[in-house]
């Protein structure tokens, strides 16, 4: 039977665009308007070629720092002579426990990441699929977002994290049930005290299903929760998911106020198991720039306060620090380690490994030509699940395979060892890159 | 019966009347082009909606003869064609959009100024940010936010209200009361302004009589004030309510041929501007505008660098101070020097009792909040609003008397409603910095640096110990 023109569409689009990312790192030069100081256009390219091929890119395509001015791209590691770094052959063990806690469940994941809640709505069906089963094929995890939980995604519910954020979107006690892990988002780096944005052209009517909302209309969630005003309110919450979710560990994602490190006393007290730390610097599939920039501390300068002041309290190591909010490649993944967090969370990255070219427009309905941020039924269809799914695994085999090469010029043999190690940093007048 | 209205400013689209520089040039090699369509005519056997179906939703190749004549204007840079077709397209960051503004007020903060005049909105994109990690001067701070404390989101959309309210004039640190119970001393002469910035007399290349027309009429409209040279309000006639005549020593009498203003209180007819601003110290000029206009406000202008505690001696309460437009104030930003101004009334006791009015370098919206958060009570607003305009500087615009601004023919109607519409914008941004740190009003962040974090601060309580750091 031949193909209608509606598939062939799909096809050549398809087929062209994997083309492009294929072609674009090899080509000597970058789009020229591609990048940002952040993710610099080398960046997003070595970010195509890892997700391609799961290897370095072979040209000397920048693929550890951006040209920020600060933060990671100022850190470098005093890696020890050639001659002590252990030998290639040497095991190095990326693992990471997720519950430091004497009861509840044992997880562990055998890379110190898992994927960043983004919801449906954010993000197209296509691309939570797609992260859920590179989830699977790790065995770590990624989140729902707050938008609601996607039925394609029942067979990947042991890697998927069920997030109940302020708008509680989609929240349901099947949903809660089902997840191993269960996150309450408070805040979000990129618009820290301001509660999600969904905007109108978003909305789809899926969309606003799945919410149980009202199709094209802007969602913003409240924020705070408003039956949590207190670290007790906080334990309240906890206690609440644990009662539906008895075997469930319980993660909470917050931002990065001066007071963030009293922020995970409080967490820690009220009984979650991971505390999620997200910087100003993350990403979002909308939010007012103004708050992008100015509100709450970038996360390089949140994991050493929040790691010491766990550490003073005697407390560190009875509750899972992960950091977020501009976490792009194994190397910030490897220098939040070594600030102080336990393991990192990806959201942005794995976007990038999808094809995003950091254009800034995925508030749109139709603002994401390439299929991610857009849950448009045309475009979404650029995305195939399975096609993904191997661009995320790939990326992550590189990221643990540098990792590994990180550790072990440090003369280390698990990552837990490079854990607050800021001693094996370095910082740098000028950016890395 | 007074009935309460909640404070609102009527924002409305108010377009760009210039040419404005598009974001991207969008370069199409036109063989490569008709080599491609040949190639799927053939592929695809002739099935045209697949052949001509092309990577971009917003029309950039969709003219009459599609990729072929392509339409710059109305790309966005999602870079879609480019990555999919090397060979045939490539976006291109527009050179002439780099010229746009200067040094200091950068073509990106343009693009965001000229995007908040024309339609009085918040400005709310996808992705992270994108920029520097930090930097200098305003760069380098950040404000706090809290987990959980009202009103928050609540307050920002309105279900809860989170006052912008500032006063300004003297104030007592106490009410005093006579032997008979009833208040002793001088009445309270406060202006309150629902919003935490006035207008500022523009650069004298800018001036014209529809500029001041439109910064009066916007003021109204926001129940603010602009500060306008007398000569210029005397010139046009500019009497209502919210113009501060801004006089020198030398034209303190001239100020009485200004066509008075209806009086405040609704009687008599006595003059009663709201604040006069006297420009540099000059002590007769002062105390005879306080006998000549003893129901209004008078407030010194005076640059950041001079010393304002002689001045607080002689009963001064009501401070404009000024740093150039790029926020210099001598060898200091503007950031530190409100600092400095602001710890140096608080450790005169006077913090309470004193007014300070500050502008120059805020230029962007993030810049007034954080300049509150400093120690400034309102900000004055300057550059924005000649760009707000589509004003273009020649050169570096770097103060009042050598700024070089070129300014469009604009109407009087058009120019007024671009102002609101920033202010409208910037007041709502206020509300989300105030939001994300849980405060129900601004006149609280007055001083706050509890809810301001310092890079320098921050890097150094995060990397001191790691080698290279110092």
């Amino acid at each position: 039977m031949s193909k209608t023109p509606e598939v062939l569409i799909v096809e050549k689009h398809t087929e062209a665009l994997h083309r492009g990312f294929h072609r674009w790192p090899e080509m000597g030069f970058a789009p020229p308007a591609l990048g940002d100081r952040r993710w610099t256009p080398e960046l997003i390219l070595s970010t195509w070629v890892q997700a391609e091929t799961g290897a370095l890119p072979t040209g000397d395509l920048e693929y550890r720092t951006g040209h920020s001015g600060g933060g990671f791209d100022r850190l470098d590691f005093k890696f020890l002579l050639e001659s002590e770094w252990l030998p290639p052959d040497t095991p190095i063990d990326t693992s990471l426990s997720l519950n430091r806690r004497p009861y509840d469940p044992r997880i562990k994941i055998p890379v110190p990441w898992y994927g960043a809640g983004m919801s449906y709505g954010s993000v197209s069906e296509q691309v939570m699929l797609a992260r859920a089963m590179a989830a699977k094929q790790w065995n770590t995890f990624t989140s729902t977002g707050e938008g609601g939980y996607p039925d394609s995604l029942i067979p990947y519910q042991d890697h998927v994290i069920t997030q109940i954020a302020t708008g509680m979107f989609g929240v349901r006690e099947e949903t809660v049930q089902r997840a191993r892990i269960v996150e309450f988002k408070y805040a979000q780096g990129a618009k820290p005290g301001l509660g999600g944005h969904l905007l109108g052209d978003k909305a789809t009517v899926a969309v606003a299903k799945m919410r149980e909302a009202v199709p094209w209309v802007s969602l913003f969630s409240p924020f705070p929760f408003h039956s949590v005003y207190s670290v007790e309110d906080h334990r309240k919450h906890v206690d609440w998911a644990k009662t539906i979710a008895p075997d469930a560990l319980v993660a909470v994602k917050v931002s990065t106020p001066t007071d963030v490190d009293m922020v995970a006393v409080g967490s820690y007290y009220a009984g979650a198991h991971i505390l999620q730390i997200d910087g100003s610097y993350g990403g979002t599939g909308a939010a007012p720039e103004i708050a992008k920039k100015n509100i709450a501390m970038p996360i390089e300068y949140a994991i050493p306060k929040v790691h010491r002041y766990l550490l003073g309290e005697g407390i560190r190591d009875e509750i899972v620090v992960m950091a977020s909010g501009g976490i792009r490649t194994a190397y910030d993944v490897a220098k939040a380690i070594a600030l102080g967090a336990d393991g990192c969370i990806l959201g942005t990255t794995e976007l990038v490994a999808l094809g995003c070219t950091r254009c800034s427009n995925c508030e749109r309905g139709r603002g994401c030509l390439f299929g991610l941020t857009t849950t448009d039924p045309e475009l979404s269809q650029l995305v195939d699940p399975a096609w993904g799914a191997e661009r995320i695994s790939n990326l992550y085999a590189s990221m643990q395979s540098q990792l590994r090469e990180v550790l072990r010029r440090l003369g280390l043999r698990s990552a837990r060892e490079l854990r607050g190690r800021t001693d094996l940093l370095v910082y740098r007048k000028s950016d890395q890159s | 019966m007074a009935s309460y209205s909640r404070y609102h400013i009527p924002s409305s689209p108010a377009p760009n009347i210039a040419p404005h520089p598009r974001r991207f040039r969008v370069r199409v090699n036109r063989v490569q082009l008709a080599r491609l369509i040949l190639a799927e005519l053939v592929h695809y056997r002739g099935n045209l909606p697949v052949v001509l179906s092309r990577p971009c939703v917003y029309g950039v190749f969709s003219g009459p003869i599609g990729g072929f004549a392509p339409r710059p204007h109305r790309c966005v840079g999602c870079l879609r064609c480019t990555v999919q077709y090397p060979e045939i397209v490539q976006i291109i960051p527009n050179p002439g959009r780099m010229r746009l503004g200067d040094s200091y007020f950068t073509p990106d903060i343009v693009d965001t100024v000229l995007y908040e005049a024309a339609t009085g909105r918040v400005p709310v994109r996808g992705a992270g940010y994108r920029g520097s990690f930090g930097g200098e001067g305003w760069d380098a701070m950040w404000t706090d936010m809290s987990e959980i404390v009202r009103p928050t989101r609540d307050g920002i959309h309105g279900r809860e209200f989170i006052s912008t309210s500032v006063d300004l004039g003297p104030r007592p640190d106490f009410l005093t009361f006579d032997s008979s119970g009833k208040p002793a001393g001088e009445a309270l002469r406060l202006i309150s302004l629902p919003v935490p910035f006035i207008f500022d007399a523009p650069p004298l290349s800018a001036e014209s009589a529809n500029l001041y027309r439109a910064l009066v009429a916007s003021a109204d409209g926001i129940q603010s004030l602009a500060v306008v040279p007398l000569r210029r309000a005397l010139d046009q006639g500019l009497t209502s309510a919210s113009v501060v005549p801004l006089v020198r020593a030398s034209e303190v009498a001239a100020l009485s041929d200004l066509t008075p203003q209806p009086p405040l209180n609704g009687k008599g007819a006595q003059r009663a501007f709201r604040m006069i601003e006297l420009d540099g110290w000059n002590e007769a000029a002062y105390r005879a505008l306080q006998q000549s206009y003893p129901e209004s406000l008078i407030c010194v202008r005076l640059p950041f660098e001079e010393e304002v505690t002689p001045l607080l001696r002689q009963g001064v309460r009501l401070f404009h101070l000024t740093a150039d437009y790029h926020g210099r104030a001598g060898k200091a930003f503007i950031l530190e020097a409100i600092r400095s101004a602001h710890e140096r009334l608080v450790a005169e006791g006077l913090r309470e009792q004193t007014t300070l009015i500050g502008s120059g370098g805020i230029v962007a919206a993030e810049h007034a909040p954080k300049a509150i958060i400093c120690g400034l009570d309102a900000v004055a607003l300057d550059a924005s609003l000649l760009i707000a305009v589509q004003g273009r500087f020649r050169g570096e615009c770097l103060d009042r008397a050598s700024a070089q601004v070129e300014m469009p023919s604009f109407e009087v109607a058009w120019a007024a409603q671009r102002l609101m519409n920033l202010a409208a914008s910037w007041r709502d941004q206020m509300l989300e910095i105030l939001g994300g740190m849980g405060l129900r009003e601004v006149r609280r962040l007055r001083g706050e640096l509890g809810r301001a974090m310092f890079q320098a601060e921050l890097e150094r309580e995060a990397f001191a110990g790691i080698e290279g750091y110092a």
